[in-house]
């Protein structure tokens, strides 16, 4: 591969922290924001908690404005990683790398757009959200014309989103919660299933959890990353890393790694298609054996590395974050069956899982491995923070890669098949009473994978050094997803409901690579799946 | 002024409506539909399928989803199905789960057919089950003979076509015990739900084996992995090697063997699906003299067989509309499920539905005209397609003839569960004329 792992996963962590600038000095907390006035009214100012927010309204403001609540930001400083400072910046929009013409696009059609940098870092939907519903009412009253408020976020924000609509659909008119968080203990149950796994196959030093200071959790970081470069060798190899344990070595050794890999992925549910790997693509002329095989065996399983590349650090970070709110271990797989877990994709995966028989194998060694057991105090505090139950009280719009493997686009549907219910119960409501069947309110976008999408150099070596394909990576979207889901909103909190579903669906096809249809349902995260 | 302009009016209104009801005459009856069906016009169908057409298992299924378009071609210069020709949507799939997820998502989503047919693979199929289950799209006649796919409760629209490998494995263990008892055999399979079913039928009817080879899918292509089976079938002792794979696996275990120098010290039988002489030859010429004498299980009829009505009928279509191509097993397994595919789109009535296929399957399907030997079982509560197998013998020139003689098909039928293996003769309704359904 031309990209290196550190690098990938440094520019994962730059990704995630693109965050949006503003040349203003900071205020005092909850004073008024101080404003530059011109073509497009600057403002900012601290919210009470110290949450640094911005504004921007056009001169031209059409009464819409559109509130951004920031995905995770992690709450220790990476130096190495290129992330040195813990950061607030507060940021307004979408940003697509450095590109800010999403935002840019909002101001010229009228829209004011807003958002703050939160007050705390890491898993911080809980202030997040306290923050977002003063900076609506600080928003509101310095600017009066205000009729409609959006809220859009994503990942962590847009989980927040998702609270806030939940629980203060009063001050907002539409919401996009944008390639969405689960709540915390799904997240973090993949999190803790996918270093368990990697524990226990590859390498007994990875704590995955348990950590009793950020040292220790950046300590079991390089470990993680240590060990995702030395799969990367295994894999092409097939000699399992120098770190897998002794037992390992004797009862699967004849397995190739990447198939133990893969099982973890699966275990996982991290995606099997990657921001590289589409699953299906060899090098070569594609009747060759040497295509057949990469596509087949190598592929997922590669797919999984590169996802688990860009999952590993927010894995090891928001598990020691949450420990820490919560007060002890929080990963618990002391009942969790894994060959259940996977059941369904034994069959489907056999090529790269190395058979049944291997497979078999695998999972038998799996279920006797010693496990992970929680705190049970620490577990109750995790699940007291804030949370979601999947109510839609505003015209909601969720859009996600179909392999993102930070916020699998399951984590979406759950909220769509809760929706469902509500939904079925508000239609037999206005049945009974001979009312009006009520509106859906809930459209969901999918962000596809092309067919094709590897590419190999001149060697038949995978080639990563372009940009992640479609449907690939975290809130991977284009400016053009993002404006068109914008203007959907902008639309929905006018009328007080979605557009049309032939309207939504033709917006997706214009956007590219997006689909919307009821039908189309990606599986559900592994802890849904369970629940 | 207003009399007269109300008079106009409705002189008006009495023209447009005279239009309006000569207009209306002259439509069929499938445009007083409430709502077209997705995938179905006033004058055509539009069906999909995925095929491996590139990668390791291309060679032979790629020529599957052609001989159906052929057929289909046929049927269209005909008339078509009540006046709708049928339009065919190809999509490569290279046996990948992952791309055959992808290409059917595409075939559902944008190419927005009516109801896939023949899309082949037992994972492949499993990799698209749940959308189309969630989106009710009728699967017709699935390539693969896993026995799962008949679950009419895990699968409620698709039909399996194929014996189950359950049934088949039963078929040849049952032929086996009949013809080759006391012998040693080995058995190669594809280490998945494809061999894990084989095992099951096998070890339902008592078949021994002194070697199990499992191999993955897709391993077949490499050299190393091949000699590892022809080292164990050596050292095994065995003298009749069972291979329950694809074609690609048959022809790597025959070439391996021939290479090991162990032309015509071994009897091979081969399972239906790894069964293609065509393209065994192509994919591994040097197999041939090892093909020559191999036993093969197959439920259609052989495709060199000219005086059985549906080949000869085949065999004409594919030389007008499929040019080019050798006629053969795949192109049979093409061409029979193309016309079970039109019979079912006829018995579905003049407007369609994905419901009324359904419904017409599970009525009136296991009267279909097919060139299969054995009955169909399509019912409400079963989507299980053929029961039987006839075991023939392939030449050096790969034509394949009943073991028993020209002509003497002898039908080993049974069920996917307990029941007994059965010597059957030949059940199937006679061919429509100019094999065009008019059903």
């Amino acid at each position: 591969m031309k990209t290196s792992l550190s690098k990938k996963i440094a520019v994962v962590g730059a990704v995630a922290l693109a965050s949006f600038a503003i040349n203003l000095a900071p205020s005092a907390a909850n004073a008024a924001p101080a404003c530059a006035v011109g073509p497009v009214t600057s403002c900012q100012g601290l919210t009470s908690d110290g949450a640094p927010y911005v504004m921007q309204v056009p001169g031209n403001f059409n009464g819409t404005a559109f509130l951004y609540s920031h995905g995770y930001r992690y709450n220790v400083a990476l130096p190495a990683l290129g992330y040195p400072a813990v950061l607030n910046t507060p940021q307004p929009g979408p940003v697509v790398g450095s590109d800010t013409s999403v935002i840019k696009y909002l101001l010229s059609h009228g829209y004011a757009v807003f958002g703050s940098g939160f007050a705390r870092q890491g898993w911080n939907a809980d202030s997040g959200v306290a923050t977002d519903v003063e900076l609506i009412n600080t928003f509101k009253t310095q600017f009066p014309k205000t009729t409609n408020v959006v809220a859009w976020g994503e990942s962590l924000g847009g989980f927040m989103t998702q609270v806030l609509a939940e629980k203060h659909p009063e001050l907002i008119s539409a919401a996009a919660p944008l390639c969405m968080a689960s709540p915390i203990e799904a997240e973090l149950t993949m999190a803790g299933d996918f270093l368990w796994g990697l524990k226990t196959f590859f390498d007994p030093s990875i704590q995955g959890g348990n950590y009793k200071s950020a040292t220790e959790s950046l300590q079991d970081l390089g470990r993680v990353v240590a060990l995702l470069t030395a799969l990367k060798s295994s894999i092409a190899t097939g000699v399992w890393p120098a770190t897998t344990p002794e037992p390992v070595k004797a009862m699967l050794g004849s397995i190739p790694p990447r198939s133990a890999l893969l099982l973890v992925g699966l275990m996982s549910g991290l995606p099997t298609q990657s921001a590289h790997f589409d699953g299906s693509t060899g090098p070569g002329s594609p009747n060759s054996a040497a295509y057949t095989n990469f596509a087949l065996a190598g592929s997922p399983a590669l797919a999984v590395l590169e996802n688990g590349a860009s999952a590993a650090v927010l894995a090891v970070l928001a598990t020691a974050d949450v420990e820490l709110q919560a007060g002890g271990t929080i990963f618990d797989n002391t009942k969790t069956d894994y060959s259940a877990r996977v059941d369904s994709e034994k069959a489907i995966y056999s090529a790269g899982l190395s058979g049944a028989t291997a497979t078999a194998g695998m999972l038998a060694y799996l279920a006797a491995a010693p496990r992970a057991s929680a705190d049970a105090a620490s577990v109750a505090k995790m699940r007291a923070l804030a949370t979601i139950q999947g109510k839609i009280n505003v015209p909601t719009i969720t859009m996600v890669g179909v392999a993102d493997p930070i916020t699998p686009a399951g984590g979406s549907q759950w909220l769509a098949n809760q929706y469902a219910d509500q939904y079925a119960a508000a239609k037999a409501a206005a049945a009974k009473a001979k009312a009006k069947r009520p509106a859906n309110a809930l459209a969901s976008i999918w962000g596809m994978t092309p067919a094709h999408y590897t590419k190999f150099d001149a060697t038949g070596a995978p080639d990563t050094s372009g940009a992640a394909a479609n449907g690939t990576n975290h809130c991977n979207f284009t400016a053009k997803q993002y404006i068109g889901v914008a203007d959907l909103l902008a639309a929905a909190a006018t009328s007080g409901s979605l557009p049309r579903p032939q309207t939504i669906a033709t917006a997706a096809r214009r956007m590219g690579g997006s689909v919307v249809d009821s039908k189309f349902q990606p599986a559900l995260p592994k802890f849904f799946q369970e629940d | 002024m207003f009399v007269h302009r109300s008079t106009k009016r409705g002189a008006f209104a009495v023209a447009v409506a005279a239009v309006a009801a000569l207009a209306v005459s002259a439509l069929p009856a499938q445009a007083f539909s409430p709502r077209s069906e997705t995938g179905v016009t006033s004058s055509t169908i539009k069906l999909g399928i995925t095929v491996p057409l590139t990668g390791a298992a291309a060679p032979g299924y790629n020529k599957v989803p052609y001989g159906m378009k052929a057929y289909f071609d046929y049927v269209n210069d005909n008339g078509g199905v009540n006046g709708r020709k049928i339009q065919l949507v190809i999509k490569d799939d290279a046996y990948s789960p992952i791309l055959a997820k992808s290409v059917t998502n595409d075939l559902i989503l944008k190419d927005k057919v009516f109801a896939l047919v023949g899309t082949l693979g037992t994972a492949d199929n499993e990799a698209t089950t749940k959308f189309v289950n969630d989106k009710g799209i009728p699967r017709l006649f699935v390539n693969t003979g896993f026995s799962g796919f008949a679950n009419v409760k895990k699968y409620p629209t698709t039909y399996a076509l194929f014996p189950s490998y359950f049934m088949e494995a039963k078929a040849i263990g049952g032929y086996l015990a009949d013809k080759f008892a006391g012998k040693k055999v080995a058995l190669i399979y594809q280490d998945d739900d494809f061999g894990i079913d084989a095992l099951a039928g096998f070890s339902q009817v008592g078949t021994n084996f002194v070697a199990k080879i499992p191999y993955a899918s897709g391993s077949q292509a490499d050299p190393t992995v091949v000699g590892t089976w022809i080292k164990t079938i050596v050292g095994s002792g065995a003298d009749t090697v069972v291979v329950f794979g694809v074609t690609s696996a048959s022809a790597a275990a025959l070439g391996g063997a021939y290479k090991a120098g162990l032309a015509g010290k071994l009897q091979w039988i081969l399972g239906s699906v790894g069964a293609d002489p065509t393209t065994i030859k192509a994919v591994a010429p040097t197999a041939l003299p090892l093909l020559n004498g191999a036993i093969a299980a197959s439920f259609l009829p052989s495709p060199s067989d000219s005086a059985d009505e549906y080949v000869k009928q085949f065999q004409e279509i594919n030389a007008k509309y499929n040019k080019g191509a050798t006629f053969d097993n795949n192109v049979l397994v093409g061409m029979n499920a193309g016309m079970l595919a039109v019979q079912a789109l006829r018995a579905a009535g003049p407007t369609p539905t994905r419901a009324k296929l359904i419904a017409a399957l599970n009525t009136q399907g296991s009267k279909f005209a097919s060139a299969g030997f054995a009955s169909l079982g399509w019912s409400k509560t079963s989507h299980v397609g053929y029961n039987g197998y006839w075991f023939g013998r392939i030449s050096a020139d790969g034509s394949q003839t009943p073991v028993d003689g020209a002509g003497k098909y002898v039908l080993y039928t049974t069920d996917s569960s307990k029941g007994a293996v059965v010597k059957s003769t030949i059940t199937r309704p006679a061919m429509p004329e100019k094999g065009l359904p008019t059903n």
